[in-house]
């Protein structure tokens, strides 16, 4: 290995990229694009609020109490709708996933239950949903667990289980949070996966590999400085993606010496991967294809965006065989929870496998042409 | 001892196969020190494939190849310090200046003393060394892979087909380059499928055909061997030209002008055609009587190989 070629190599490759604005631009803003994206869809999670639409076909105080406890409750903005509509025909017409009808009679039997302590007394409240809609169900929940909290206040008795919730984490951390390291993790996947496959196509359908390798630069030296520059590359994208992340959304990360350590072995990985392509795809445009097959199910499987537990068992497991998984969690163990053992776990998971597609890759990147 | 010291490359016995296909068949020659070499030949004769493996770019499948006595497959470390590239089609950064091209080369090479700016000079490249690769046109480009192959100041040059896609004008300032390079003693290898080139440049040329050398000489010595007569072109807009040049028993064909080219021995047959042309009645507007050049020898060359064995004893 000769440092005086990999640098030099090294600014060639720098200086190219700096002078390529458009790809510049791209390289660092796509992620910060979709931190500002999500980062604001999701920012206000926790006082999300969901149209909810009630037919009061009882129209007394006590039916307007309830209507007033559920808007007191804040999780719904109240859609009133008049009782002589026929409520399946409005929820067609105007989209709603889910109407309450609070039926005629509800203030007798509400009174017979309180003033006259009748235990048979009841009122049934009917939903009529749209079971197409994703929300249907989220809403569903939050009305029953109103429902059953007055249950519980109309009985008298203290409840037997009770809940304490206390979280885990020294702050309140919100989905941002774990959004940005997997943001971190999949943007340093796609620079280099990508940054590597496009680098040696275009450069070997180019001829410029052909006259490499007539000169002393060796494949260990070529190696050497795209690994330094993809690091160098992830480095400027994950400074910026935090520098907005701290500034717009005041994320609560942590920054310790796990960050570059994930992201070098993010680095290697992905740079092996992307060295094997190459061997295997000679066309530019088949290898771009072939990173692609390989980046796209990763990113949306292996946790970059959603948490895993949303997904079904078996995607669950076959997440945990995906390299980028490994890196996901690492970072978030690291600098959300600054669980330093999870980290170690999960740096030795994504270390092992990165060791061996990169001693893969050096085999497969040929030097001198045999076809 | 002396003679073998005075190769810069001996070939033997060198054969490439890519699959079924021979690219390369049994070549053996030696290329002399200080002299320029043309291998000759049309696309797909294996042209490139010799010089790559020459210039360590790949590995034969047999033979033996060696540079200053070393053998191109076990020292190419060493042979890379001593050698200049530009391969067919050479390319190189797309956003990175004719002047930091050079001095990345020259760092590859560990030159600290590379003159760049001689460099850009020779190759006429003074007023572009700002100017990014992918602006260069064609030519400039093909200076710059010159300039390229000379930041190591190499014994040996290789320039594989290095003035295909040029302007004429820019194809005679490459070959002056190169005219002075020998002239400052460097050994050059340059592959060509412009006859003219190689007539023009070479000491020594090689006419490959298929894979195998089947003519090597001097320009000079191959024409003298290969085509001792003379050409006549005779330019008419009668065309009982060419019956009547056909009926004195001669071979007459038509040039892509529609003139009428023939072989003759001697002056004295020029001199009876045209008597005879005259006391036929038919009018010339031109004549042009000329000596063979390297297209007629290979024109003559490839057209026996088709129909025959291949002369391989030539190469010898």
């Amino acid at each position: 290995m000769n440092p005086r070629v990999v640098g030099a190599n090294l600014v060639v490759s720098l200086k190219s990229f700096y002078r390529a604005k458009p790809a510049m631009f791209f390289t660092i803003a796509f992620p910060i694009l979709l931190i500002l994206v999500f980062g604001a869809l999701f920012m206000n999670q926790d006082n999300m609020s969901f149209d909810l639409y009630v037919q009061d076909l009882d129209h007394t105080d006590s039916s307007a109490q309830l209507v007033k406890t559920l808007e007191l409750e804040g999780k719904f903005k109240v859609i009133r709708i008049e009782p002589a509509v026929n409520a399946a025909q409005y929820t067609r017409d105007y989209k709603s996933s889910l109407v309450l009808t609070i039926p005629e009679g509800y203030e007798g039997s509400f009174l017979q239950r309180t003033e006259l302590n009748d235990p048979d007394a009841s009122v049934t409240l009917t939903y009529l949903y749209d079971l197409s809609s994703s929300l249907v169900f989220i809403k569903i929940q939050i009305l029953n667990s109103v429902f059953s909290g007055i249950n519980q206040k109309m009985s008298g008795e203290p409840p037997f289980i009770r809940s304490a919730e206390t979280s885990m984490l020294a702050g309140k951390y919100r989905f941002i949070e774990f959004f940005v390291p997997g943001i971190i993790a999949m943007s340093v996947m796609i620079l280099s996966l990508f940054g590597t496959v496009h680098l040696n196509t275009e450069l070997r359908q180019k001829g410029v590999i052909r006259k490499l390798s007539t000169t002393p630069i060796t494949r260990t030296d070529w190696i050497l400085s795209n690994i330094l520059y993809q690091f160098i590359l992830a480095v400027l994208s994950t400074t910026a993606m935090l520098l907005v992340s701290y500034a717009v959304f005041s994320v609560s990360l942590q920054i310790n010496a796990w960050v570059p350590v994930f992201m070098l072995l993010d680095v290697f990985a992905f740079v092996g991967i992307g060295m094997i392509i190459t061997h295997f795809t000679k066309e530019a445009e088949s290898a771009a294809a072939a990173a692609n097959a390989i980046s796209f199910p990763m990113m949306f499987l292996s946790g970059s965006f959603f948490p895993l537990e949303m997904m079904p068992g078996f995607m669950q497991t076959f997440a945990r065989i995906l390299p980028l998984y490994y890196v996901n969690e690492g970072f978030r163990a690291s600098m959300i929870f600054g669980d330093h053992m999870a980290a170690l776990r999960h740096s030795a998971m994504i270390g092992v496998f990165a060791a061996v597609v990169f001693i893969l890759g050096i085999i497969a990147t040929q030097w001198e042409e045999d076809q | 001892m002396t003679k073998k010291a005075e190769h810069a490359i001996e070939v033997e016995n060198l054969t490439k196969r890519y699959g079924d296909l021979l690219a390369v068949n049994d070549l053996s020659f030696n290329v002399i020190k200080g002299k320029i070499f043309a291998l000759l030949g049309p696309n797909g004769a294996g042209k490139t494939t010799t010089v790559e493996i020459i210039d360590t770019i790949r590995k034969p499948t047999s033979g033996k190849v060696t540079l200053f006595g070393m053998d191109v497959t076990k020292k190419k470390h060493d042979i890379v310090h001593r050698i200049g590239v530009l391969p067919q089609g050479f390319s190189s950064f797309d956003r990175i200046t004719v002047r930091e091209t050079l001095q990345y080369y020259s760092r590859l090479f560990s030159c600290a003393n590379t003159d760049i700016d001689g460099l850009i000079e020779l190759v006429n490249l003074k007023d572009k060394t700002r100017e990014q690769y992918k602006n260069l046109s064609g030519g400039l480009k093909q200076r710059l892979g010159v300039a390229i192959a000379l930041v190591n100041d190499p014994e040996v040059l290789f320039l594989d087909e290095p003035t295909t896609g040029l302007d004429p004008r820019s194809r005679h300032e490459v070959w002056n380059l190169l005219l002075g390079l020998k002239e400052k003693g460097k050994t050059v290898f340059l592959t060509t499928h412009y006859m003219e080139e190689a007539e023009f440049l070479a000491d020594t040329v090689a006419i490959i055909s298929k894979g195998k050398i089947i003519a090597m000489g001097s320009p000079g010595a191959l024409i003298e061997r290969n085509a001792n007569y003379l050409v006549l072109t005779l330019r008419s807009v009668d065309e009982k030209v060419f019956d009547i040049v056909r009926e004195m028993g001669f071979e007459p064909v038509h040039d892509n002008h529609k003139d009428v080219r023939v072989r003759v021995e001697r002056m004295d047959d020029v001199q009876k055609i045209l008597n005879t042309i005259q006391e036929g009645g038919a009018s010339l507007l031109s004549l042009d009587v000329r000596r063979p050049n390297l297209e007629d020898v290979y024109l003559k060359l490839t057209g026996e190989a088709l129909h025959k064995e291949p002369a391989g004893g030539a190469a010898q």
